[in-house]
């Protein structure tokens, strides 16, 4: 036995109460109040008196739930549309970026400044500038000769809206990621592709694509869940309308709970939420090559 | 990286690239040119260009409603609860690397669900909690509840910088009858400061920016800076330069230290998953 391996049997043991601190913390912060909600799910409670046992009916209730299935499916279609728009636009960044002969650097640094941004200023620059009356972006649009455009007032208009400010926020997350597995890839293979005449679409596809894949793929993870979480971009903005046309599952839940006190069904839709999200997240876990990426 | 002539391929991407900063900044200088012009000029059209910059707003705000009071409360969480982090996650993170903890694999799986769980699943029964202890509205409370997203982020951060730390100079500690607390302290801290440095401002943005938490666990006496600046919405009117103002003070500090850090922010972004 080396003195190496020894040592390491010898406190394998004592370890972990190095991790005491973070697992009391942890369990405190996270495990007691998940175990908390799942308990309370089952019960009414209006924050007051009323406090009976009622099984099964909060999830019976959540399924009939018109509002719920909205507040669903809104966050899926703001989901699915941050995510594709910024991944688009950040892995074309991260690409074209390379291509300059000077100043990659100062691009990267200037461009992640949105990511700096709380979630309450990014909506407050941009209520600002989507003013329909005194806002710069309804005076540019004037300019080129368009309508003034409603926005975020807009039933029509608010999600798309949110969609956008979701992709000035955090396309700098997918593109310095994505920009950082540029930068670690191999030359020699993208050499060999250019002696074989390969046109930069081809070595795009072929090369650049498969490469990332790894890096892709903990990108997309951490947007998707955290797209999924959308809270302070809604509620500093359009607060879930017009009507509900921009409600989240997490703004719905927060109204259930702090405005209308519905203590337990505002936990029964976050148990479900939580529960949907965890999904997303392990199939995730399920395409990432657990050699490549340590997640 | 690529040699030759410059192409259009070259141009284009010269233009993107400048496209794209542009597009980035120019909300935020936007928002500080509302910030500081007068009252008549702020939503003047055409904007006027050249102006000059009058910083009355910022000293009325610093004044009235309670804005410095939520400045230093923010002040106050982050540095407990960077400070809380970093005292709890430095040890886990020597514990991951160094010992072959068993459930491990479990442990990253934990922290992975705790950094991404949608808040609200964690919020509303500590809100329960926290009004039955009394931390309800507390700057400690929120330094606590911070640590659900601080800690895993740091353990994660604080493993990849200890990991660089060559394994042999900890063995070497040991056979010296060093205890692996001493060993943590005097070989590995050292070693990976700076990392540790990064992962302390990189944690300190996050909590500094957090929104959703401190709307729910706080009311008026811990009131933050976000909040703060949230409040400036008012009820019959918003308050816009007031609120323009407000927000130019709270992010100019965060884009500051994360000039500091950039250097370590992939990492930090991914959860070190992306070297």
């Amino acid at each position: 036995m080396t003195l190496r391996a020894r040592m390491r049997t010898r406190h394998r043991d004592r370890g972990s109460r190095f991790l005491v601190p973070a697992v009391v913390i942890l369990g405190l912060t996270s495990v007691y109040p998940t175990l908390y909600s799942i308990y309370m799910s089952f019960f009414d409670w209006n924050w007051g008196q009323r406090f009976n046992f009622v099984g099964l009916q909060n999830y019976v209730d959540l399924a009939a739930s018109e509002r719920f299935r909205t507040a669903l499916w809104n966050t899926i279609v703001f989901t699915v549309s941050a995510v594709s728009v910024e991944f688009v636009l950040g892995l074309g960044l991260a690409v074209v970026i390379t291509r300059l002969r000077f100043g990659q650097g100062a691009v990267r640094t200037l461009l992640l400044v949105p990511l700096m941004v709380s979630g309450i200023i990014v909506s407050v620059i941009w209520k600002v500038m989507l003013d329909p009356s005194v806002g710069i972006i309804s005076y540019g649009l004037q300019l080129l000769g368009l309508p003034r455009m409603g926005f975020l007032g807009d039933p029509a208009m608010a999600m798309a809206t949110i969609v956008l400010i979701d992709t000035w926020w955090q396309t700098a997350f997918v593109f310095i990621v994505l920009s950082a597995g540029v930068q670690a890839l191999p030359v020699e293979p993208f050499e060999a592709a250019e002696v074989d005449g390969a046109s930069s679409w081809q070595r795009f596809r072929y090369l650049t694509l498969p490469l990332l894949k790894p890096a892709i793929l903990v990108v997309l993870m951490f947007r998707t869940v955290d797209c999924l979480k959308v809270f302070a971009i809604i509620f500093g903005t359009t607060g879930g309308g017009p009507l509900t046309t921009t409600e989240s599952v997490q703004i719905l839940a927060y109204r259930e709970a702090f405005k209308t006190l519905n203590m337990s069904v505002s936990m029964t839709t976050m148990v479900v939420f939580a529960a949907f999200a965890l999904l997303v997240l392990m199939l995730y876990q399920r395409l990432i090559p657990p050699a490549e990426v340590e997640v | 990286m690529r040699r030759g002539r410059w192409n259009l391929g070259t141009w284009a991407a010269y233009g993107i690239a400048l496209l794209a900063t542009l597009i980035s900044l120019f909300p935020l200088y936007w928002l500080f040119v509302i910030s500081t012009k007068t009252p008549r000029e702020a939503f003047e059209t055409p904007p006027q260009l050249l102006y000059i910059p009058d910083f009355s707003k910022y000293f009325q705000i610093w004044g009235t409603g309670g804005f410095a009071d939520a400045y230093l409360n923010s002040i106050q969480v982050v540095l407990l609860g960077v400070g809380l982090t970093l005292l709890v996650a430095t040890p886990a993170a020597y514990a991951v690397i160094r010992f072959r903890v068993r459930g491990v694999r479990y442990l990253r799986l934990w922290l992975l669900l705790a950094y991404t769980t949608p808040e609200f699943l964690f919020v509303i029964p500590m809100y329960v909690l926290y009004q039955q202890l009394g931390v309800y509205d507390t700057v400690i409370g929120l330094a606590i509840i911070y640590q659900v997203f601080a800690i895993p982020f740091a353990v994660w951060l604080i493993q990849s910088f200890l990991g660089e730390v060559p394994r042999e100079l900890g063995d070497a500690a040991r056979v010296d009858g060093a205890s692996e607390l001493q060993t943590l302290l005097r070989v590995y801290l050292p070693l990976a400061a700076p990392g540790l440095a990064a992962t302390a401002i990189l944690v300190g943005i996050n909590m500094w920016n957090e929104v959703t938490i401190a709307l729910s666990l706080t009311f008026d006496e811990a009131r933050t800076v976000q909040i703060a600046v949230a409040g400036y919405r008012g009820y019959a009117a918003i308050r816009w330069q007031e609120m323009a103002a407000a927000a130019v003070m709270a992010v100019v500090p965060m884009i500051i230290f994360a000039g500091i850090a950039q250097r370590y922010i992939v990492k930090g972004l991914t959860f070190g998953a992306v070297k």
